[in-house]
C-alpha cells in the first residue's frame, strides 16, 4: 500500500502518514467493534449459561444496540478521581493498558500479509507488547489509593510475570517447528487440509496447545484467573476505583487482548487465516491467478481467522461463567508446577519429533520457511535456541 | 519542497523522550512516579531500536526491561512504598556526587563516540550497502550455541575441541545468578516469632501455602 | 522473662513488612449484608479478623418487650429474613408453650411443610452465594430459580414473598389454597434433577473442591465449645440435629418423619452411596463438608415435606385459631430452640400477667457461628476469607437483630 501511495501522492511523508493512518483506524475499528460486539456476545452468552435470555430490548431485537447503550451510559457517568488517588497516574493507567492491547495488533497479520507492520519478529514482538498490559493494571491499581486496588495490582503482577514464562514457551514450540518468527509465514506454512494445522503436526504440539489455552487465559486475567479482579474478595480489585470512560477503556484493553491471544492461538495452531478445507485453492482465488480474486480469498481468509478468535473468546466466556476462581497460591501453584515443565517437555518433545521425524503427522509439505530476510530470521532463532 | 528526514526526526522524538524521562527519574522524588518515568524511557529506547530497524533486539528490550525487570521493580515498589519510603529527597551532597559521577561518564561516553573515525563520516561502502560485513549479534548467538563462526576456518582439530563457544561461560554466569537469586530469597525471608507463627495456625498444624498444592 | 527476650529478638531479625489493616465491609460483595470484618493481613495472609456486627440492629428485643405476643410475629420474619417460616415457628411455639396451647394436627403439618420448603430455600441462598464468593456466578441463577418457585408456593398460602407471618402462636394464618398441594409437588419433582446439577457445577466440581476442601477447618471440641450449631456443627462432625433431639413441644412436630441427620459420623454419611462421593481432599470440619450438608439436607427436607403432604391429606380441616392480640401472658417462663436452616435459634420469652412479655431473648445461631470466624480464618489467604464466611452461612438481620 506505501508503495502504491507514493506512486501517485507527491510528497513521500503524506503518504506515509495516509498509511499509518489508514492502518491505525483499521486496527482501532477492529479492537472497538470486537469490545462492542464481545460485551454483548459476553451478555448473550451468559444468559443462555444461566439459562436465561440476555439484553433482548435495545435495538429491536436480541438486544444487539446494548453495547453502544452501555458505552453511551459510561460516557455519561461522572468522571471520579479519588481523593488519595496518585492523580495523573489515575488518569494515565487505562490509556497505557489500553495502548499496549492496541499496538498487539499492530504486528499481528489478519489473513495473508494483511498486516499494519510486517517484523521478522513478530512473534516476539507480540508476547512483548502484550506483558506490558500488566502496566497500566499495575499503575491504576497503585494510583488509586485503595487497599482492595492494590492487592489487586499486587495479584496481577505476580500472575502475569509468572504466566509468561510458559506463555512465551509455548509459542516458541510452534517457531521452532516453523523455522521462523514471522507469523505471515507460519500462517501461510499451514495451507491446503486441516490436517496440515500445526495443533496436528505433532502430539506435542497438540499438547502445547492446551497449555497455551490455560496460559493465556490466565494472562488476559480471565476468569478462573481473574485474581486482579476477583469481585468476591477484593471488590473489583484494581477496577474499585474506577467509573465511567476511565473504566470502559480497561474493559476495551481486556476485550482487545483476550481477542489478541485468540488470533495469536489461531495463527500458531489452528492455520490462522487457512480454513480447514482448502476452498481458496480450489476456487482459484490467489494472487497468482488475479489480484481481485488473491483478494477476495484474502477476505476469506480474514473471515476464516475472525472465526477462529472469535470462538477462541467464547470458550473463554463459557469458562468465565462455568467456573469457580482459583486461589492466588493455586494459580501460581499451576504455573510454575505444571504449566512450565510440561511447556518444557513438549518444547523437549517438539525439538525430538522436527529432528527425528521432520515433518508432520500429515506428511505435510516440508516445513522450510520461506525465508524472505535471511539475516534477521535466521538470528531469531539462534538467539532463541539460546536463551 | 525540501523533503523532511522523518527518520531522523522520529530518532530526535524517541532520543528527547528517553532522555527527558531519564532526567525525570532523577528529579523526581516520589518513587512510584520513578519507575513510571523509567519505564517511558526505556520504552523509547526499545522506539529507537525499532527505528533502527532492529526488531528483534526491540522487542527483547520491551520484553525484559520494561515487561519483566520494570513490572518486578513496580511490584517491589508497591510492597515497600509506604509512609516515608514513598519520599525520596535528594540531598545537596548526592546532586553533586552523582553530577560528578554522571559527568564523567558522560565526558568518557563522548570521547569515546567521537574517537571512533567511522562514526564522524558515516561512508556509504559497496560491502556495507550489500549488508555484508554488518556486525550482527549472530556470531555471538552461534558462539553461544557453540558454533565459532569466527573460527571456522581453524583446521587442527585439537583446537578446535577447545573452541565450544561461550556455552559454559554462559551456563556459570547464570548458574551464579541462580545462587544469588536463591541466597536473596533465602535471606529475605521473614522470620516470625513463635508465639505469632502459632496462632497463625490456627492450631491446625496446617499452613496455608502448602494446601494449594493439592 | 528468657522466653519474652528471645520472642523480641526474633521479631528483630523478620524483615519489617507493613501489616494492612483492611476494611472488609459492611458494603463488600461477599458479606452477605452489612457484616464488617477488619482484617490484619501480612501480604495476602490473614494475621487476624474481627467481625464487626450491629449495624442491621433494630432492637428486636426491646420491641418484643413493647407489643404483645401476636403483634411480635411479624418482627421475628425479619430476623433470619431467608427463613422467616422457621423464625416464625420458634416464636409461635415457645409463645404456645407458655399459654399451653397446642396446634391442632392440620397446623402441624402446614408448619413442617412451610419450614422444611423453607429451608430449602434458605439453603438454596446459601448455596448460590457461596458459588459467587468464590466466584462462580451461574450457579447462583440457578438457585435462585428454584427458590422462587418456593417464593411462588408461599405467595399462594399467605400472600408474601419474603416476610410470611404465616406461621402464628395459635396455629397457622390460613389453610392451603386449592391445589396447592399438586403445585408443591411438581415443584419436589422439577427441583430433584436440578440438585445434581447444583452438584456438578459446585459439590464435586474441581476448582470448587480445591477452593474449600480443608479450608476453615474447624474442629470437633472448637465447635462445640462456641456453641456452633446447625450444618456449622454437623459438618464438623457432631451428630445433633433438633427436630430429632431437640425438645418439647418442637420435638413432637417432627416425631412420625422418618429423615436422616445429615452428619459426617467417623468420615462418613449415612446412606452416602446416594450422594456425590466426598473428595479425598476433604476433612470434616472444613468448610466443602458445611457446603456438603445443606446440599444433603435438602434432600432430607424434601422427604419430610412428601410425608407431611400425605399425612396433611388424612387431617381435619382446621389449622387453629390465631392467638388475640391481646392474649395475656401467664407469669413463667419459656425458652425454646428450634433447628432453623442456619442453626438453633433460640427464643426465650418471660411472660408476668400482662399482654407484652416482660423480656423476650434471642438466641442467634449465627452470631455463635460468626464467632469462630476469626478463628477460622487466621493464617488462611484473603481469598479464603469469603470462602470461610460464606460457608458459615450468615444472616445479618439475625444477628444484629
Amino acid at each position: 500500500m506505501t508503495e502504491f501511495l507514493t506512486h501517485y501522492i507527491e510528497p513521500d511523508w503524506i503518504a506515509h502518514f495516509l498509511v499509518a493512518a489508514v492502518h491505525c483506524g483499521l486496527i482501532l475499528g477492529l479492537v472497538v467493534m470486537a469490545a462492542a460486539a464481545f460485551t454483548w456476545a459476553e451478555r448473550k452468552v451468559a444468559g443462555r449459561i444461566q439459562d436465561r435470555l440476555g439484553p433482548t430490548r435495545v435495538g429491536g431485537r436480541f438486544g444487539w444496540l446494548q453495547s453502544p447503550a452501555d458505552g453511551l451510559k459510561l460516557l455519561a457517568k461522572e468522571d471520579l478521581v479519588p481523593a488519595e488517588a496518585d492523580g495523573p497516574l489515575f488518569r494515565l493507567a487505562p490509556y497505557v493498558s489500553f495502548c499496549t492491547s492496541f499496538a498487539v495488533f499492530v504486528a499481528l497479520p489478519l489473513s495473508n500479509d494483511w498486516v499494519a507492520q510486517r517484523l521478522d519478529a513478530s512473534v516476539f514482538f507480540l508476547l512483548a507488547v502484550a506483558g506490558l498490559e500488566v502496566f497500566g493494571v499495575i499503575l491504576g491499581g497503585y494510583a488509586s489509593g485503595s487497599k482492595w486496588s492494590l492487592f489487586g495490582a499486587m495479584r496481577e503482577a505476580a500472575q502475569v510475570v509468572s504466566y509468561e514464562v510458559p506463555l512465551g514457551l509455548c509459542v516458541v514450540i510452534p517457531v521452532m517447528v516453523a523455522g521462523t518468527m514471522n507469523l505471515v509465514t507460519i500462517g501461510n506454512m499451514q495451507s491446503g487440509w486441516f490436517v496440515n494445522w500445526m495443533i496436528f503436526h505433532d502430539p506435542f504440539m497438540f499438547i502445547t496447545f492446551w497449555v497455551y489455552c490455560a496460559c493465556a487465559m490466565a494472562s488476559v486475567n480471565r476468569a478462573p484467573f481473574d485474581l486482579a479482579e476477583a469481585e468476591s474478595e477484593l471488590v473489583a480489585g484494581f477496577l474499585t476505583e474506577y467509573s465511567g470512560f476511565r473504566w470502559s477503556i480497561f474493559f476495551m484493553a481486556e476485550y482487545a487482548s483476550m481477542l489478541a491471544v485468540c488470533l495469536l492461538a489461531s495463527i500458531l495452531f489452528l492455520g490462522g487465516w487457512n480454513g480447514p478445507v482448502p476452498i481458496t485453492s480450489w476456487l482459484g482465488l490467489t494472487h497468482d491467478v488475479h489480484p481481485v480474486a488473491g483478494f477476495v480469498g484474502d477476505l476469506l481468509g480474514f473471515a476464516n481467522i475472525l472465526a477462529k478468535g472469535v470462538l477462541g473468546v467464547i470458550v473463554m466466556m463459557w469458562a468465565r461463567w462455568t467456573l469457580p476462581r482459583l486461589r492466588i497460591d493455586q494459580v501460581l501453584t499451576m504455573c510454575l508446577k505444571y504449566c512450565i515443565p510440561l511447556a518444557a517437555a513438549m518444547f523437549l518433545g517438539a525439538m525430538g519429533w522436527t529432528y527425528v521425524i521432520r515433518g508432520g503427522l500429515s506428511d505435510m509439505d516440508e516445513p522450510t520457511p520461506v525465508v524472505q530476510s535471511g539475516q534477521s530470521v535466521s538470528l531469531a532463532n539462534h538467539q532463541e535456541g539460546g536463551r | 519542497m525540501e523533503a523532511i528526514n522523518w527518520h531522523s526526526c522520529f530518532f530526535l522524538l524517541f532520543a528527547i523522550l528517553s532522555c527527558g524521562f531519564a532526567v525525570a527519574v532523577a528529579v523526581s522524588d516520589n518513587i512510584v512516579r520513578m519507575a513510571v518515568y523509567l519505564i517511558a524511557s526505556l520504552a523509547a529506547v526499545s522506539g529507537l531500536f525499532f527505528l533502527a530497524g532492529a526488531d528483534f533486539v526491540g522487542a527483547m528490550q520491551l520484553m525484559i526491561y520494561v515487561g519483566g525487570t520494570l513490572v518486578l521493580l513496580a511490584f517491589g515498589v508497591m510492597l515497600t512504598a509506604r509512609g516515608p519510603l514513598v519520599k525520596i529527597a535528594t540531598g545537596g551532597g548526592q546532586w553533586v556526587l552523582g553530577a560528578m559521577l554522571g559527568g564523567g561518564l558522560l565526558v568518557i561516553l563522548l570521547q569515546a563516540a567521537f574517537s571512533v573515525e567511522a562514526w564522524q563520516r558515516p561512508e556509504v561502502t559497496p560491502e556495507v550497502a550489500q549488508g555484508e560485513d554488518l556486525a550482527t549479534a549472530a556470531p555471538l548467538g552461534m558462539g553461544m550455541m557453540g558454533i565459532r563462526v569466527d573460527q571456522l576456518d581453524e583446521t587442527d582439530t585439537v583446537k578446535r575441541g577447545g573452541m565450544s563457544g561461550y556455552l559454559l561461560p554462559f551456563e556459570i554466569v547464570s548458574v551464579h545468578l541462580l545462587v544469588a537469586l536463591i541466597g536473596a530469597a533465602y535471606l529475605a525471608r521473614a522470620r516470625r516469632p513463635a508465639h505469632l507463627v502459632q496462632s497463625g495456625d490456627g492450631g491446625k498444624g496446617d499452613r496455608r501455602p502448602e494446601g494449594g498444592d493439592r | 522473662m528468657a522466653n519474652e527476650r528471645s520472642q523480641a529478638e526474633l521479631i528483630e531479625q523478620d524483615i519489617q513488612t507493613d501489616e494492612l489493616l483492611i476494611n472488609m465491609g459492611p458494603q463488600h460483595p461477599s458479606t452477605h449484608g452489612v457484616l464488617r470484618l477488619v482484617l490484619r493481613t501480612d501480604g495476602e495472609v490473614i494475621v487476624d479478623a474481627v467481625p464487626h456486627i450491629g449495624y442491621l440492629h433494630r432492637s428486636g428485643e426491646k420491641v418484643g418487650e413493647s407489643v404483645s405476643a401476636r403483634q411480635f410475629a411479624p418482627y421475628t420474619d425479619r430476623l433470619d429474613y431467608l427463613a422467616s417460616m422457621n423464625m416464625n415457628l420458634g416464636w409461635a411455639l415457645a409463645v404456645e408453650k407458655l399459654l399451653g396451647l397446642e396446634a391442632t394436627e392440620r397446623a402441624g403439618c402446614l408448619r413442617v411443610i412451610m419450614c422444611e420448603l423453607n429451608r430449602i430455600a434458605s439453603h438454596l441462598v446459601a448455596a448460590g452465594t457461596y458459588g459467587l464468593d468464590l466466584g462462580s456466578f451461574t450457579p447462583f441463577t440457578y438457585t435462585f430459580r428454584e427458590r422462587e418457585k418456593i417464593q411462588n408456593l408461599f405467595e399462594a398460602v399467605c400472600g408474601a414473598r419474603l416476610t410470611y407471618s404465616y406461621i402464628v402462636p395459635g396455629g397457622v394464618t390460613a389453610d392451603l389454597p386449592d391445589g396447592w398441594l399438586d403445585q408443591c409437588e411438581a415443584f419436589l419433582e422439577e427441583f430433584t434433577p436440578v440438585i445434581d446439577e447444583l452438584h456438578a457445577v459446585l459439590t464435586s466440581n474441581d476448582i470448587f473442591i480445591r477452593r474449600t476442601a480443608r479450608v476453615g477447618v474447624l474442629s470437633r471440641e472448637m465447635a462445640i465449645d462456641y456453641g456452633c450449631t446447625g450444618p456449622v456443627l454437623r459438618g464438623s462432625g457432631v451428630d445433633w440435629d433438633l427436630r430429632r433431639d431437640g425438645q418439647s413441644p418442637y420435638i413432637e412436630l417432627y416425631k412420625d418423619y422418618t429423615f436422616d441427620v445429615i452428619a459426617p459420623i467417623d468420615g462418613h454419611y449415612r446412606n452416602e452411596a446416594a450422594y456425590p462421593a466426598v473428595p479425598f481432599d476433604a476433612v470434616v470440619g472444613d468448610s466443602w463438608h458445611r457446603f456438603f450438608i445443606r446440599m444433603i439436607e435438602v434432600v432430607q427436607s424434601m422427604a419430610i415435606i412428601r410425608q407431611a403432604m400425605d399425612r396433611y391429606r388424612k387431617t381435619e380441616p382446621d389449622v387453629g385459631k390465631p392467638i388475640k392480640t391481646t392474649e395475656k401472658l401467664p407469669a413463667g417462663e419459656v425458652y425454646l430452640e428450634t433447628e432453623a436452616p442456619k442453626g438453633q435459634m433460640g427464643f426465650m420469652v418471660i411472660g408476668d400477667g400482662t399482654k407484652t412479655p416482660w423480656r423476650v431473648r434471642l438466641r442467634s445461631s449465627c452470631f455463635s457461628n460468626l464467632s469462630v470466624a476469626p478463628e477460622l480464618c487466621r493464617g488462611h489467604l484473603m481469598a479464603d476469607v469469603p470462602a470461610i464466611v460464606g460457608s458459615l452461612d450468615l444472616v445479618l438481620g439475625e444477628i444484629d437483630r
